[in-house]
């Protein structure tokens, strides 16, 4: 075989190593846009989460968007370092932004009712701060969190197979 | 006077989150890169320090370390429910040890020998410490506006 075909085979069969950066940086984006809502739009936007909260809504936009989101930073990477996508990485990140949106919004839901039986003063003002900031954890957990887990299990296969 | 006094004081309470930002950028990035100007001054030396090269051994991953046990022992303190707060200190927590690693890595290929590259370790700490960063903030917005309601 000669060096430029060597040299393209070992291109096309680079894997996408994803490093924590980009997620990082695009978790960081979410939360200044999040943060300056909140500044700029004290009550508009809290009011709007809490809304679509309670009629439903809110859980399976932040699926979509997380779903999509994640599978746009992992195939601009790809894309990035021209490497082929394995199945592990897409198998998490179809997977992991779901149960962690779905896994969080159940917490959420216990955490009112505890909130509901602890006759607190102010409780519905308590209950939307506590459904925005739920919002907020679901939303950077969904984006960040599956590419941590990709890396660990990437790291893990890389020592294992060193062995 | 008492209501002005009482106004002020609640403008005040809601402004918190952005002195809390200042203090980190001003103590932790802009005064270590001032002392090493001052340093070069006074030593007569011809270099000139950027904050990528203060920090091209993935300090910030330390910094970001820091302002995420910062941001931890706010929520703690905070009057959030327990399921809150917890999820909150978890994932600053999983992204404050993200950006430590990035500066235990390069120090750990630095004292080793192995492969270190400067301008990955500057950009991997400097993303993971934007992260870390952001969130703080955020959480430092969303404890100002819990703390109003509890008041209330």
């Amino acid at each position: 075989m000669s060096a430029p075909t060597l040299a393209l085979a070992e291109v096309q069969q680079r894997k996408v190593i994803v490093r924590l950066a980009d997620p990082a940086v695009a978790a960081a984006y979410i939360s200044v846009a999040f943060g300056l809502l909140l500044v700029f739009f004290p009550v508009w936007f809290p009011r709007m989460i809490v809304r679509n909260w309670w009629n439903g809504r809110l859980t399976i936009a932040m699926v979509v968007f997380t779903l999509l989101f994640d599978s746009a930073i992992y195939i601009r990477v790809a894309h990035l370092l021209s490497a082929k996508l394995e199945i592990l990485a897409p198998a998490c990140l179809g997977s992991l932004p779901i149960m962690i949106v779905v896994g969080l919004s159940s917490l959420l839901q216990s955490a009112i009712s505890l909130t509901l039986s602890g006759y607190l003063p102010n409780i519905e003002a308590r209950i939307s701060e506590e459904i925005v900031t739920h919002t907020y954890f679901a939303l950077v957990s969904a984006v960040f969190l599956p590419f941590v887990v990709i890396r660990l299990l990437e790291q893990f296969k890389t020592t294992k197979s060193k062995r | 006077m008492g209501t002005a006094a009482n106004l002020i004081a609640l403008h005040w309470a809601s402004f918190q989150w952005l002195l809390w930002i200042s203090l980190y950028l001003i103590l932790g990035i802009f005064v270590p890169w001032l002392i090493t100007r001052a340093w070069v001054q006074q030593h007569g030396s011809d270099l000139q320090p950027r904050l990528k090269e203060l920090f091209q051994h993935g300090e910030l991953g330390l910094v970001g370390l820091v302002l995420a046990i910062s941001g931890i022992w706010d929520l703690l303190r905070s009057q959030c429910m327990p399921h809150t707060r917890a999820l909150g200190s978890i994932l600053l927590a999983v992204s404050g040890i993200m950006a430590g690693a990035v500066w235990i890595e390069s120090y750990c290929r630095r004292s080793t020998g192995t492969r270190f590259n400067p301008e990955r370790a500057w950009r991997d700490s400097r993303s993971l410490a934007f992260l870390v960063f952001s969130m703080a903030a955020v959480i430092e917005i969303l404890l100002d506006r819990f703390a109003k309601v509890a008041v209330q």
